[in-house]
């Protein structure tokens, strides 16, 4: 323990706390971004593997990790390309697929409290992915205060690695994990996981309720409708439980 | 490159980037801390994240029963691994080298 923590008399969890708030955005981060470097290149890899499996080339799957930027969805448009889905439908499709990013941005200033600033949120908006924002999400949580800086360096480092692990499956074609099974096996499992992790560096008790409702809404539905309704149906059904739970319950939650 | 997938990108891009970046014009500055704007916001974080993770874990559930197994092992890694060392990296690489490695045993 440094000095200031012996000075002030803090305990070991406001100590902790001191420190992550004092880190600096580039440090902080720098060390947020890591898991989704490590998680987004294989992911990206697989990415570039699929497109060129199905007929796109190489130029025209960084296109898409270049401009759209959302993985589920490139996978979609992969399949929606070899299928010959006219060009407005298929584009209208893979937004509305995102559409539920619209309530990243607002949660996570909310969570900023005094620290919110979206001076530069036109860039690191473009960022904004499931991924970027659980990070970020679970970094205010553990007392990292918000700052643009902080966003700009997780949102493009995960957008840098998402480019070259593209670049690097295009490039290595379409075969590329035909003859690696246990290495596909783990590739496909590293998205779960990253969430899986995620949700565990931002769980309190007090946030059960929430989280168990999405599940199962998630759960019904996709069983009933399709995987895009059950991402609107969890998080919508978990956010109005939020709502309907007494107040105290949810008023520290991320 | 085809024009049909530019075009593509830039709808889908184009569109992605809205959903992303017009909130954030909205102000949220004066809202009360206990509100039900504040509560909704607040919950949509655990919801989202417990959403995606299902969402991610649906599909491989769905498979055969005989390639579930590496899934199990994939979860108890990450559970493990983050009771372990509370890290969000060491968890989510322990978790897909668990499940790699099952399928390299023979549980896929």
């Amino acid at each position: 323990m440094g000095a200031k923590g012996r000075l002030t008399g803090k305990g070991p969890d406001e100590y902790r706390l001191t420190m992550m708030q004092q880190k600096s955005p580039a440090l902080a981060g720098l060390q947020a971004v890591l898991p989704l470097v490590l998680g987004y290149f294989p992911i990206a890899f697989s990415f570039g593997v699929a497109a060129t499996r199905s007929g796109l080339t190489g130029a025209e799957a960084i296109c898409l990790s270049l401009i759209v930027f959302a993985g589920a969805s490139q996978f979609l448009a992969i399949a929606l390309i070899a299928g010959g889905a006219p060009v407005l439908v298929a584009g209208l499709t893979l937004a509305a697929m995102n559409l539920r990013h619209v309530l990243y941005g607002p949660t996570l200033l909310q969570k900023a409290g005094a620290d919110r600033a979206t001076r530069l949120g036109w860039l690191w908006a473009f960022a904004l992915t499931d991924e970027v924002f659980g990070a970020a999400l679970g970094a205010l949580v553990k007392g990292q205060r918000f700052s643009e800086g902080f966003m700009l360096i997780l949102g493009f480092g995960a957008y840098a690695a998402w480019l070259a692990g593209t670049a690097a499956g295009a490039w290595a074609g379409g075969g590329a994990l035909d003859g690696w099974p246990a290495v596909s096996a783990g590739l496909d499992f590293m998205l779960p996981a990253l969430f899986l992790a995620l949700l565990l560096s931002i769980l309190s008790g007090k946030q059960v309720p929430v989280i168990l409702i999405a599940a199962a809404a998630t759960v019904a539905g996709t069983w009933f409708g399709s995987a895009t309704l059950g991402l609107f149906a969890g998080m919508i059904a978990g956010a109005v439980t939020g709502v309907s739970w007494p107040s105290r319950e949810t008023s520290h939650a991320g | 490159m085809r024009a049909e997938v530019l075009e593509l990108a830039l709808i889908a891009g184009a569109l992605t980037y809205l959903w992303r970046y017009l909130p954030l014009r909205a102000n949220l500055s004066d809202t009360a801390p206990n509100g039900l704007l504040a509560r909704f916001l607040a919950a949509t974080g655990p919801a989202a994240i417990a959403t995606l993770f299902v969402a991610e874990m649906l599909p491989l559930l769905q498979a055969p029963l005989a390639q579930q197994g590496r899934v199990v092992v994939g979860v108890l890694a990450v559970l493990a691994a983050y009771a372990w060392r509370r890290s969000v990296v060491f968890a989510t690489l322990a978790g897909a080298c668990a499940c790699g490695a099952a399928a390299a045993l023979g549980l896929s």
